[in-house]
């Protein structure tokens, strides 16, 4: 296989630094907006829909990235876009399930979800799965750019007399410290303006790429009947070749990806919580999907189909042997006037830098709430008077350590042929059991905490004897896909996994009475606390034997039956659940009373219109805000509503704003009456108009 | 061209993610958070269908592309028509958002 290394000139790297420095810059700027954990993380819940859709763009593209896709491209054409053109069969359980859910419910993470919906165990199960998959992702993500920026760098550099290789871990550190640094000083109201930017200059580059690409062939027709017709189809063959077929993609992405996405991306899920209200996020998630994916899968595809071409025209130029992960940048460089090149890779390298940015923030967030809380709680050190500024400074050491993971889980995806087929066997793997316990827990009332735990240690142990004997067990579910004995269905494992999980969640669920009948019986003896002490203990035994490949697979199977049947009555007999309470307002079912706790009232939902005012301080409540009579009638507003109230300029997409609620109305139409530590919190100036709206 | 490497995918894609999509309309309906008395949510509804349908014929459009049966330029062309549907059709039931 060709690889390359030097490509560009200094005119392109002098862009691209400039280019670096000047989205560090832009990115410090808005820095200065983070005050609190709640915004390093969560950007305040102030912004509007447009603007997450944007800061979605840099996130999205960057992680399913030129690289891969351009790969896959070259490889196989147009199907390339198959996986950005699949999201849309779940978002009705997003927007009206999930997502209501994560704002009303006032979760920071995810795993703090298992907790209120579940137990304390479930959360810690949840948390350790959670920081494997967020920390799996920031390692596809630096493997990503590593291979994007290594055809640039020379072999080696000389020292001091002293040669050193550059090597693709080489690479990886460096950039990870640059993003650490980023990451770390900026907090979420940085990142999501940055994407914003971002966001913008890659479709740019992307169109732009494509353009000079068009012009280079001699035009759109020409391009087209240059590829063949099986290059042309927008999905590939049904079940080949092994290493790109649709029905393994389509388990891979489509089901256990797009749901991975929607519900278990932490950073993606922090976007939304960053949407001013519920309608806000499925607007941005509505607009992302339906209009911006589809240029996204031309944006990030199109150098390697323009690969294809010009290989088919001239195979000197582009031979058909390149590296597919270097396709991208040769394709780019041949294309691309100098600086333009490095127009172009800055903003390729930007995007994946925001993915990476985005997860880094999301697992830092995961381990402040679901780690670093609850062991302060443990130890009793929690000093309320400066937790926040502890909070702060702790979310920043958490940054720069899960950058540090990141980078060592690369280890595990480097030896992948491409970071496509590294990825889909990783959202196949750790995705499947997370999945599992969102969908259930959100949509089934009857979801139990035993099930949800049995799902997390037996579907593992289930998943694990797959890995092991794929001709085995994945084999009855590959559709006809060969198994490549290198990598066994690196995709469609994906059904595998997600079916074994689902079978655990629902066997153990449609079997809590006979599990109750059972500690019942253990209750009742008098010898309970030695049965369970010998029930845990045959439990890590069984899974010993499954984790470590002790005996063949006959006993092993066995002993993942042995862990389904005991893990549901040892998690029923000691964890205390109470249905009715666990599962009000975390249900699809409850969302009604999920509003009325996220209000602390009944929600008014009278259609008002919004209202423009002038902004006079005065001394009060700094959770309310005063207005008019009439202008409280026209909001159709009440007493105890909410209130969004933001600057006017819509540009600003929210990041001028602050929630309240309307307190007693006064006379003074057109005026809003607000304390100074709102002023201060909305950074509100004096004589602009704001715009109010009731949200609920 | 094989009918494993043109329609059986379509069909896998749309029949299988069908059935997904219309058990989610269903089952959020059903439950209650997608209520479809609120004229926001019919909007929603609208729009999720609309999707469904954006998608199904992106996909369709493409795939007769690939095969010459239409021109390649009809896809931009049908698609451009199919927002400008979706951009008429949504700002006519726009109301104003609830929270």
């Amino acid at each position: 296989m060709q690889t390359f290394h030097n490509i560009g000139t200094t005119t392109d790297w002098i862009v691209m630094v400039v280019y670096f420095i000047a989205i560090m810059l832009f990115g410090s700027y808005f820095g200065r907006y983070t005050k609190n954990t709640s915004d390093f993380f969560f950007g305040g819940r102030r912004f509007s829909w447009w603007l997450i859709t944007m800061s979605i763009v840099a996130t999205g593209v960057g992680s399913h990235s030129f690289v891969k896709y351009s790969a896959k491209g070259f490889e196989h054409g147009i199907s390339s876009t198959m996986t950005y053109l699949n999201d849309w069969f779940f978002i009705p359980f997003f927007m009206f399930g999930w997502l209501p859910i994560i704002v009303y419910s006032k979760i920071r993470s995810i795993p703090e979800y298992f907790e209120k919906r579940f137990s304390p165990s479930a959360r810690f199960l949840a948390t350790i799965l959670l920081l494997l998959y967020m920390i799996g992702y920031i390692g596809i993500g630096f493997l990503t750019l590593g291979k994007a920026v290594i055809p640039m760098l020379p072999e080696a550099f000389t020292v001091l007399g002293m040669t050193l290789p550059i090597t693709l871990m080489g690479a990886i550190i460096v950039i990870a410290v640059i993003t650490g640094i980023y990451i770390t000083f900026g907090g979420q109201t940085a990142v999501i303006f940055t994407d914003l930017l971002q966001g913008f200059i890659l479709l740019f580059a992307g169109l732009l790429l494509f353009f000079f690409g068009i012009t280079y062939l001699g035009g759109f027709d020409m391009f087209w009947n240059l590829l063949p017709t099986e290059w042309k189809l927008p999905m590939a063959d049904f079940n080949q070749p092994a290493n790109f077929n649709f029905v393994g993609i389509f388990w891979q992405d489509a089901i256990a990806g797009s749901i991975g996405f929607l519900f278990m991306n932490q950073g993606l899920i922090m976007r939304f919580m960053a949407c001013k209200n519920v309608n806000e996020g499925r607007k941005a998630a509505a607009v992302n999907i339906l209009f911006v994916l589809p240029i996204s899968a031309i944006v990030v595809g199109n150098a390697g189909w323009i690969g294809k071409a010009i290989s088919v025209v001239n195979p000197d130029i582009v031979s058909p042997s390149v590296s597919p992960d270097q396709i991208f940048v040769v394709v780019a460089n041949i294309i691309a006037s100098p600086g333009m090149f490095g127009f172009i890779m800055a903003a390729l390298t930007a995007a994946l830098m925001s993915t990476v940015d985005t997860l880094i923030n999301a697992t830092a967030a995961i381990f402040i709430n679901d780690v670093y809380r609850p062991v302060q709680q443990f130890v009793k050190r929690n000093v309320m008077t400066d937790r926040d500024k502890k909070e702060l400074r702790a979310a920043r050491y958490a940054s720069i350590g899960v950058t540090a993971l990141g980078v060592l889980a690369v280890l595990a995806f480097k030896n992948f042929p491409t970071v496509y087929e590294a990825h889909g066997y990783f959202h196949s793997t750790l995705t499947p059991p997370l999945v599992v316990g969102i969908f259930l827990g959100v949509f089934w009332k009857r979801f139990t905490p035993a099930a949800v735990i049995t799902t997390f240690v037996g579907g593992v142990a289930l998943m694990i004897l797959g890995a092991r004997y794929p001709g085995l067990l994945i084999a009855p579910f590959d559709h006809g896909i060969e198994m490549d004995p290198d990598h066994p269905y690196s995709y469609i494992r994906a059904l595998y996994n997600t079916l074994v999980c689902m079978g655990a969640a629902v066997l153990v669920t449609i079997t809590t009475q006979w599990q109750r009948n059972i500690c019942s019986m253990i209750r009742e003896n008098q010898n309970q606390k030695l049965i369970m002490r010998i029930l845990v203990t045959v439990i890590l035994l069984v899974y010993s034997v499954v984790l470590f490949n002790i005996l063949g697979l006959t006993v092993q199977i066995a002993s993942a039956i042995g862990v389904l049947i005991l893990v549901p009555i040892t998690v029923t007999y000691y964890v205390k659940y109470d249905e009715k309470v666990n599962t009000n307002g975390l249900t699809a079912g409850s969302i009604n009373i999920a509003r009325n706790l996220f209000k602390g009232g009944e929600p008014n939902d009278q259609e008002g219109e919004t209202v423009f005012v002038q902004l006079k301080q005065v001394d009060g409540e700094d959770s309310v805000v005063q207005f008019s009579t009439k202008d409280m009638a026209i909001m159709k507003a009440e007493i105890g509503d909410l209130v969004y109230i933001s600057d006017k300029r819509k540009w600003m997409g929210g990041l001028k704003s602050i929630h309240a609620v309307f307190g007693q109305p006064h006379d003074e139409e057109g005026m809003v009456y607000i304390t100074p530590d709102q002023i201060k919190h909305g950074m509100f100036v004096d004589g602009k108009m704001l715009e109010a709206e009731k949200e609920m | 061209m094989d009918f494993t490497h043109t329609w059986l995918p379509f069909i896998y894609l749309y029949g299988l993610g069908g059935i997904l999509f219309v058990a989610g309309i269903i089952i959020t309906i059903k439950s209650g958070s997608f209520d479809l008395n609120r004229h926001a949510h019919k909007k929603w509804m609208w729009i999720l269908l609309f999707g469904f349908v954006w998608y199904l014929m992106l996909h369709a459009l493409m795939t007769w592309a690939a095969l010459d049966i239409i021109p390649v330029y009809t896809v931009p062309i049908v698609l451009l028509g199919l927002v400008a549907i979706f951009i008429i059709v949504t700002l006519k039931l726009r109301r104003v958002g609830d929270a």
